[in-house]
């Protein structure tokens, strides 16, 4: 039916999922007048850098056949820890959110140990390890925020160049580095080969339980770097931050392509899929739902673009 | 007339006609063989016989009227795939007797009394040894194939049985009783469609052939009509010499590998030695533990007790990178769980296993990569149309091709072959015996672990027979009687089990 060019074009995995991106956003932009401004376009790449950054480190768990719901938790915790460091403890700036990162990739280990070592299921271990983190944050913080974040570092988290958040740019940065590692390096080809199946990884003599820890850990790591940004963008360390992340990391990642059960997918796919969430997040707001509504306008969106890429996964394998 | 006939099938997929032209004609009341190689198309037809898939051309007929528009016609046609597809957590009554409505079970209350005594009369029937209320998971594999093929016969109208390769994890003993059974459908006006590679068995059971080779029909005969040397030649165009031997010729060298006192979960105080140059053939019935002392061997899974040397020096236990990254290698008979990484490329899984000599600094060289795996698709003629498709798409028989090219590209020193040519065609055995024996004769040592006597005597050197988990006799193939050795692994202990 179509010329083949196209049909070729739509072969790709991501077309799909960016077709249904790009007619939400047109459809947005006849919503409102107020969506496609430099204002707005603002507001959608400063959240949904902080999403990305989950996202990126969601999708490569799942990508390898696991799943982490403790990440937002992850960059709360850091985040509050950071703050208490910087202010409470006189920490400078830099060296606070240095370590903080560490934080990150400290929990991320404790999350890959209790998976790989004694060989428990990883959602069920990160709902308990989310509990563990964001209730160390109640703990350290008593459920106040933490004030006076010093000027110095609110740059990383307010900052523009050129019109992108610096937020965006770190975030488009870890995208390249880690899809780079995933697409031509032998450690992305063995996570790839671990999500398809872990014993024939195995049989090939890959090491299994060292790679799920690596992954784990870079996941606490762009956790607690999203946490940490946040904290520099609001001049304060809430105890809420990072709540609202995880979710939509994993639902986009599945809209983006990447399956539960691991094996297939990428991460830029999974970005994909969380910009549609943000975008619709974004213009449910700008065109005026009832706040009542915007959950189930929220979500009924969402089924609508996994059901589009699913669907036209369907017509391409019916004209082939 | 002929209760199924399909006439000038035609059946394309993207980039390869996979049946052209295809015709065949089943009648009740006979077992009829379908034979060719893996890639002949046998799977594609039977997906256009059970109605699972649309021919491109053609017609489908089933007891004289048309199936493809009639389609409630294929409820006549009963499929049982080679790859067990039970429930293992039901019993074995469920399993046999879902889905309900079409086995005539009460629909709205299942009365759990009444469905095992229904389950009686298969059981009984398909001489199955296991209770009704008995899960799936824990009868052997053998009567899991059995109530595979009773859960087929319980459809209300089922007249035709298809049954691929039913017998790949069979013993002789229960293969005659299958063989008992389908005898017994046969006579009560059923018709039974068997799909083997196994030449004895085409004999022993079929009472007409057709084969199939490159999606087409290249022949038809009544059994009695046909010699085995004329099936082969149709099933793959070439003469292939049945007879000829694929042991390795140089005399084996230094010791390579000293097993002594292995036990693990299944297998108890296994010792044995392998030489360089040599083909070491692991005898024995399915489950007397023979593939899980290779992998404890190999390290896949842990033993208890016992050591292995390598060179005399000791080898560390329990860890297959240590394995692997040493020079054994050991290739799992399920190819599908632990061999291929099924949502990947060909080309991918190729790649897996040769960075060292693709990756530079840290980044892959697409084009080195592709050179690599090009050869490898060269040198072990794997068939497929590009690198790039997936590997689901390959036959059973280029996919094992994949798993050996890629264990190759880690330049083992020890490899463990089990069950290598399990469900594969005469023709790619045949290949894969040549490729064992020249690994061989480069100066590897190689285990093959295998339940089929024929493959045995070809291939091997010396044999190891095992029986309950434990060595139960060693023997020199070339100077062995063939009773000795099923003696061996049916548990008869004698003198003549112990190698001179």
């Amino acid at each position: 039916m179509l010329p083949k060019r196209l049909t070729r074009l739509f072969r790709n995995q991501l077309a799909g999922v960016f077709a249904a991106l790009v007619v939400i956003f047109v459809i947005s932009c006849f919503l409102s007048p107020y969506f496609f401004t430099p204002y707005n376009m603002l507001i959608i790449a400063r959240a949904l850098a902080f999403v990305g950054m989950i996202t990126i480190a969601q999708s490569l768990l799942m990508i390898m056949g696991e799943l982490d719901l403790s990440l937002g938790a992850i960059g709360g915790l850091c985040g509050v820890l950071g703050g208490i460091m910087m202010v409470q403890l006189n920490v400078e700036p830099f060296l606070a959110f240095t370590i903080c990162l560490l934080y990150g990739a400290i929990c991320g280990l404790a999350n890959g140990l209790l998976v790989t070592g004694l060989g428990l299921n990883s959602l069920v271990v990160t709902i308990g390890m989310a509990g563990v983190y964001s209730g160390l944050n109640l703990v350290f913080t008593k459920g106040l925020a933490i004030t006076d974040i010093p000027d110095k570092i609110s740059f990383l988290g307010q900052g523009v160049h050129f019109g992108v958040p610096t937020p965006f740019i770190v975030m488009l940065a870890l995208l390249a580095v880690l899809t780079v590692a995933m697409q031509k390096t032998p450690f992305g080809r063995y996570v790839y080969a671990i999500g398809n199946s872990a014993a024939a990884a195995k049989m090939l003599g890959i090491p299994v339980n060292r790679i799920r820890l690596v992954c784990f850990v870079i996941a606490g790591f762009c956790s607690s770097l999203a946490g940490m940004l946040m904290v520099a963008r609001l001049g304060t360390a809430q105890p809420s931050i990072g709540e609202i992340w995880v979710m939509p990391s994993i639902a986009g990642s599945v809209i983006g392509g990447v399956a539960t059960t691991g094996g297939i997918g990428s991460l830029g796919g999974a970005m994909i899929g969380a910009t549609i969430i943000g975008v619709i997040q974004n213009i449910i707001v700008i065109f005026g739902v009832s706040p009542y509504w915007q959950s189930v306008v929220s979500g009924a969106i969402v089924v609508l673009a996994i059901s589009f890429d699913a669907i036209s996964r369907r017509y391409i394998k019916k004209e082939e | 007339m002929p209760f199924l006939e399909v006439r000038d099938i035609r059946k394309e997929y993207p980039g390869v006609v996979a049946l052209n032209r295809v015709e065949l004609s089943i009648a009740l009341g006979r077992v009829h063989v379908l034979a060719g190689e893996n890639g002949a198309g046998k799977s594609t037809l039977v997906k256009i016989l059970t109605g699972v898939e649309a021919p491109n051309r053609g017609e489908v007929l089933i007891d004289g009227r048309n199936a493809l528009e009639q389609h409630g016609l294929f409820d006549y046609i009963a499929y049982v795939p080679q790859e067990l597809n039970l429930f293992p957590h039901m019993t074995v009554a469920e399993n046999i007797f879902m889905p309900f409505n079409k086995t005539g079970v009460n629909r709205r209350l299942i009365s759990i009394s009444a469905l095992y005594k229904a389950a009686e009369r298969y059981i009984d029937r398909f001489r199955i040894n296991a209770r009704p209320d008995q899960l799936a998971k824990d009868i052997m594999v053998s009567d899991q194939q059995l109530v595979q093929i009773a859960r087929a016969s319980t459809h209300e109208s089922f007249k035709v049985l298809i049954l691929d390769e039913p017998t790949s994890s069979m013993t002789d003993r229960e293969v005659q009783r299958l063989f008992e059974i389908i005898r017994g459908l046969r006579d009560s006006d059923h018709a039974v469609i068997f799909i083997s590679h196994k030449l004895e068995e085409m004999f022993e059971l079929g009472d007409e052939v057709t084969v199939l080779r490159n999606g087409e029909k290249v022949g038809h005969a009544a059994m009695g009509e046909v010699t085995e040397a004329e099936l082969i030649k149709m099933m793959s165009g070439k003469d292939i010499d049945m007879d000829s031997v694929f042991r390795p010729i140089r005399p084996a060298g230094k010791r390579i590998l000293e097993v002594r006192g292995l036990t693990g979960p299944r297998y108890e105080d296994v010792s044995f030695s392998l030489h360089e140059g040599e083909i070491l053939g692991l005898a024995g019935l399915v489950g007397a533990g023979r593939s899980e002392a290779m992998q404890g061997m190999f390290g896949f899974l842990k033993p208890k007790a016992g050591e292995v040397l390598v060179d005399g020096k000791p080898w560390r236990l329990g860890d297959p990178s240590y394995s692997v990254a040493h020079g054994m290698l050991y290739l799992s008979e399920s190819r599908k769980e632990h061999g291929i990484l099924p949502l990947l490329s060909v080309r991918e899984n190729i790649a897996i296993s040769i960075f060292g000599d693709t990756a530079t600094a840290y980044l892959i060289s697409d084009a080195r990569e592709r050179q690599i795996v090009s050869d490898v698709i060269g040198t072990y003629q794997i068939k497929t149309s590009s690198m790039d498709k997936k590997i689901l798409f390959l036959s059973g028989g280029n996919q094992q091709k994949v798993i050996i090219g890629r264990a190759m590209a880690c330049h083992p020193r020890i490899l463990i072959f089990d069950e290598p040519t399990k469900g594969i065609d005469v023709k790619t055995k045949v290949d894969i015996y040549g490729i064992m024996k020249q690994l061989a004769e480069q100066g590897m040592g190689i285990i093959l672990v295998s339940s089929e006597m024929n493959e045995l005597q070809k291939c091997t050197n010396r044999i190891i027979a095992m029986y309950h988990g434990r060595v139960n006799g060693e023997f020199v193939t070339e100077r062995m009687g063939q009773q000795d050795l099923l003696g061996a692994m049916i548990g008869a202990r004698s003198e003549r089990n112990e190698v001179s």
